[in-house]
């Protein structure tokens, strides 16, 4: 049984799961599966599962759609669970792409209120959902490309497996 | 990924569509053809079903706005029913569940 709490996260590879792809709409669904896995791992609800598995697949789809316009373009994908300096166990999601330099002005809506019908545009409530359901939204612009990092902290108590009852 | 859209007419401009599967950036373009040509003057109601719907995410939203939109342009109705709570918890965290026509269960029960 795993113990969490007890191990070098950074250095196991427990809690960890990477792979590139060729980013395409279809990938989606390989993602979506690989964030279930880390997200029950790390004991979340059925609806939390279901939260941060969304703004994932959000950025996957505005990598995807906005970075290689819907052309195959190279991803790479980690997700890890990190205990913080306050015991906290939080869920990482961090993707690489090699697209061109995104414009970050658009990330900036984490404030969003309201929306009305004629408002809505997928890429923007997309955007509007990753801020609303992750505590950090990271964008660093590469020389190469992008880096996004996506942070989830679970509730206090959330017992994953392996963790001690 | 599997998506089935199904579409009953009753010859009166009721449209009752059921949707199953994920709807996602693969699929919902799917959804989007097979709700766009419902949306004639000719229909005045269009009911979505979406108890077989687990997950959908924002381009699936963004297609149902087209169906908001049909409704305010025409006058007819646009209702979503019987959703899951994980596309409900979806519709709240967008803030859209005030915009969107909801009704609880199933419409055919008197919603």
């Amino acid at each position: 049984m795993v113990e969490f709490e007890t191990l070098d996260l950074e250095q196991s590879q427990v809690g960890k799961l990477k792979f590139e792809l060729i980013c395409q709409r279809d990938c989606v669904h390989v993602l979506h599966s690989m964030v279930e896995v880390i997200a029950l791992r790390a004991g979340l609800t059925d609806m939390e599962t279901n939260r941060v598995a969304l703004a994932v697949d959000e950025l996957f789809a505005n990598i995807a759609d906005h970075g290689y316009g819907d052309t195959p373009g190279r991803v790479q994908f980690e997700s890890k669970i990190h205990i913080n300096d306050d015991g906290m166990k939080e869920l990482h999601f961090m993707f690489r792409d090699y697209a061109s330099i995104v414009d970050i002005q658009g990330w900036d809506c984490g404030n969003a209120t309201q929306c009305s019908a004629a408002d809505i545009t997928p890429g923007g409530l997309g955007i509007q959902l990753i801020h609303s359901i992750m505590d950090v939204v990271e964008h660093v612009a590469l020389d190469d490309g992008n880096q996004w990092t996506l942070i989830y902290i679970c509730k206090q108590g959330t017992k994953g497996v392996g963790d001690e009852a | 990924m599997k998506l089935d859209v199904t579409v009953e007419t009753n010859g009166a401009g009721v449209v009752k569509v059921a949707v199953e599967g994920t709807v996602n950036i693969h699929t919902s373009p799917r959804l989007r053809d097979a709700l766009k040509p419902l949306f004639v003057n000719q229909n005045k109601e269009i009911h979505i079903r979406l108890s077989g719907v687990p997950f959908m995410d924002s381009s699936g939203i963004a297609t149902l706005v087209e169906g908001l939109q049909w409704a305010r342009q025409s006058g007819g109705r646009f209702t979503l029913y019987d959703l899951q709570d994980t596309v409900r918890d979806l519709f709240s965290l967008a803030k859209l569940d005030s915009v969107f026509d909801i009704a609880e269960g199933n419409i055919e029960e008197g919603a």
